[in-house]
């Protein structure tokens, strides 16, 4: 690396699965406020999968429809709402980690190193809100198509895995899977780049005296 | 290794603009600390002990003035070099311990060892010699929570001298502790300072520091009012 006077500057490493491991550690051990982030994005990923499934069972149950445009835009809202939501949350995070972000530079950390810890955390945050968002959702249009449509079972399989020819094709359950952790993985990171990037911007000196 | 002096300041200053005034949180400081000493850095609240303490760690940059490390001038550093100056120049300890809460006494003391880049097992091997060598051999997998303060500032401690620094930077290590915990603590950085010859500074109000201090830096409204060396102390007392 670089001299600097008598000093040879080694390099400063991170691996990237210890990162993965601090950021489960702070999950497991914080898991409130990882609960109220992810809460957010269970109810968007929710609302989308609900929102999917019942129209593909009315396909089913009726032979027509699908998503309207305005429903689009409800779920457009809906996963705005949800990001903001992470925002906050992610804020208020960094916010009571201040010390631990001022202590974790003493120690060597760079300023990527601390964006790394939290945007990993906010992957997974992501990834586990995303998983219980679907299954919410797809439980929640499965009451929807057998209580309220009154849908027998196998009209409610072909709208889940899509047998039955539709007028217009409506993703599937596991493609919903794979948009719903996409969709919720890709919010969170979103969401939580500014909160993430303020605390790695934080400086020991600033970050130590604050609260205190 | 060679240089006399571990860290030396030159006019060292820091101003704090708070709308029409200026507070001189630092004014003036010129110091040096020679390597292997032990050295405290008293003054009443306020004082500007803290202030010192960052600007000698590299934790915030002076208004005015330099700070040398081994004859560096940190001021000129970037920040990957500032990161690694803290990875492996300093060990800091703090009033209020600053281990993660989250990670095991043993995992908080392995910690700097990874910026470093030390292998996962010599972590692991030297890990448990620095928390044996603090009283803390029994202790390695208890979290932060599960640690009296005294426990606390040991794995602190421990933590600090992980990269093998060569300055120990302590800003009132014994503030929360009481009055024989203290005690255990200062005399445990005394023995690793003799041990181990690193270079230890303290700031402090507490008394029971004087006694193993080679020296003495009394500071008052961010200026240097004056310097005893141990002799003057024991002569006074
Ligand atoms: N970020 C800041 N903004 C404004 N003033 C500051 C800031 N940091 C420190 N000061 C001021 O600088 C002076 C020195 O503060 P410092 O924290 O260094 O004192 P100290 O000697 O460590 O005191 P204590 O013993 O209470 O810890 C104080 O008057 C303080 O109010
Ligand atoms: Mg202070």
């Amino acid at each position: 690396m670089s001299r600097v006077g008598t000093w040879e500057i080694g390099e400063i490493k991170f691996p990237f699965s210890e990162a993965v491991r601090f950021s489960l550690e702070n999950i497991k051990k914080r898991f409130t406020r990882a609960a109220i982030t992810a809460a957010s994005v269970v109810l968007g990923i929710a609302f989308m999968n609900s929102l999917m499934m019942m129209a593909a069972i009315n396909q089913q149950v009726s032979g027509m429809g699908g998503i309207e445009l305005y429903q689009y835009w409800l779920l457009f809202i809906s996963l705005l709402v949800c990001a903001v939501g992470i925002t906050n949350s992610m804020l208020i995070a960094v916010t009571e980690r201040y010390k631990e972000i001022g202590t974790w530079k003493t120690l060597g950390a760079l300023d990527k190193h601390v964006l790394e810890l939290f945007l990993i955390e906010a992957s997974l945050i992501g990834l586990i809100g995303g998983l219980v968002g679907y299954i919410a959702g797809l439980v929640a249009a499965v009451i929807y198509g057998a209580v309220f449509q009154g849908a027998p079972m196998d009209k409610i399989s072909s709208a889940f895995f899509g047998t039955k020819m539709v007028p217009l094709p409506l993703p599937t359950a596991p493609a919903l899977l794979v948009l719903s952790l996409v969709v919720a993985v890709g919010i969170s990171l979103a969401a939580s780049l500014y909160p993430a990037y303020k605390g790695a911007k934080l400086e020991p000196a600033v970050a130590f005296r604050f609260e205190v | 290794m060679r240089y006399e002096y571990t860290v030396e300041t030159e006019d060292l200053a820091k101003y704090y603009y708070m709308g029409k005034y200026v507070v001189k949180a630092l004014d003036g400081i010129n110091l040096r600390v020679r390597r292997g000493e032990y050295l405290s850095i008293m003054g009443p609240s306020g004082s500007g002990k803290t202030t010192l303490f960052n600007m000698i760690g590299g934790l915030d940059r002076p208004t005015r003035g330099r700070v040398y490390i081994d004859e560096v001038d940190i001021s000129k550093l970037d920040a990957y070099e500032l990161a690694w100056l803290r990875c492996r120049k300093i060990g800091y300890v703090f009033q209020t311990f600053n281990l993660i809460p989250v990670l095991t006494a043993l995992e908080n003391v392995m910690l700097p060892m990874i910026f470093a880049g030390v292998p996962r097992e010599q972590r692991i091997k030297k890990a448990i010699e620095l928390l044996n060598a603090v009283g803390l051999g029994d202790r390695l997998h208890h979290k932060p929570g599960e640690l009296s303060g005294g426990q606390q500032q040991r794995v602190a401690i421990a933590r600090a001298l992980a990269n093998d620094p060569a300055i120990v930077l302590a800003d009132e290590p014994t503030g929360n502790l009481d009055l024989n915990t203290g005690l255990e603590i200062i005399n445990l950085m005394r023995t690793l300072n003799k041990e181990k010859g690193v270079t230890v500074i303290t700031a402090t109000h507490d008394l029971k520091m004087i006694d193993v201090s080679d020296r003495i830096v009394y500071i008052r409204d961010g200026k240097i009012e004056r310097i005893e060396t141990r002799a003057e102390v024991a002569v006074e007392a």
